[in-house]
């Protein structure tokens, strides 16, 4: 089985070592975003779906660009 | 729920930024030495998916996690991949989960799993989802580690799942 996790704490991930990560810097709870913002938790979970397919190196912390408030999703 | 005010107050204080890099600081993880790699063999679209949660999600009828141990709970609970919103629920005193509640796929997206499927984006889902609660600490670790980890894995495994999309709390 492949896998692909997100980290909202980077530190802890670093320490454990999953094989493929998408770290965001959001709050507690928020794993995929706001409440209700369709266009947000769909634009991050296809990410995560894209670094799982793309991935060579085992280990990878992939940095989302997406800021907690104001950014636009599509 | 004992000491609930004082519960949500603590929750609350994870909201101001150093406050939670204190705490990121100060806290010990469990660390590994190797990392695992599984590569992905075929496309998305034919893999089966399954989600696994740390955000202490379960069926409203079954049973909740353990609040009342202050190491936590390392037992796990399965919950159908057919499961929609109305039959979920959150028992999880260490994080804010209030949004969460209202909007389960902030940690446990089956939704957007769903909306993607139907895109053909990827897969179909295994049976089951599975779920835990994130905050277990050393003296459960073992149980986590070799019994509930373990189980999981097989299940999955038994399910003929390809790939797995892990959302901590």
């Amino acid at each position: 089985m492949s896998t692909v996790g997100i980290s909202l704490v980077r530190t802890i991930t670093v320490a454990i070592k999953p094989p493929r990560t998408y770290f965001l810097r959001y709050p507690f709870g928020h794993a995929l975003g706001e409440a209700g913002n369709r266009p947000q938790q769909t634009t991050i979970f296809k990410d995560c779906l894209n670094l799982l397919e793309t991935a060579r190196v085992p280990g990878i912390i992939l940095e989302s660009p997406y800021r907690w408030r104001g950014q636009r999703f599509a | 729920m004992k000491n609930k005010p004082i519960k949500r107050f603590k929750m609350a204080l994870f909201k101001i930024p150093w406050v939670r890099q204190r705490w990121e600081e100060k806290f010990t993880p469990v660390t590994s030495e190797a990392i695992p790699w599984t590569p992905l063999t075929k496309p998305l679209a034919r893999c089966t998916i399954a989600l696994i949660t740390t955000g202490g999600v379960h069926l409203k009828n079954d049973a909740p996690f353990n609040m009342d141990d202050k190491d936590g709970d390392p037992s796990y609970r399965t919950i159908p991949s057919t499961a929609t919103k109305s039959d979920l629920m959150i028992t999880h005193d260490y994080y804010d989960h209030t949004d969460a509640d209202s909007d389960i796929n902030l940690v446990l997206p089956i939704d957007i799993l769903r909306a993607c499927q139907e895109e053909g984006i990827v897969g179909r889902s295994s049976e089951f989802f599975y779920s835990l609660m994130g905050h277990i600490v050393l003296p459960h670790l073992p149980y986590l580690v070799e019994k509930t980890a373990k189980e999981i894995a097989t299940a999955l495994q038994g399910q003929g799942v390809d790939i797995v999309f892990l959302v901590p709390a």
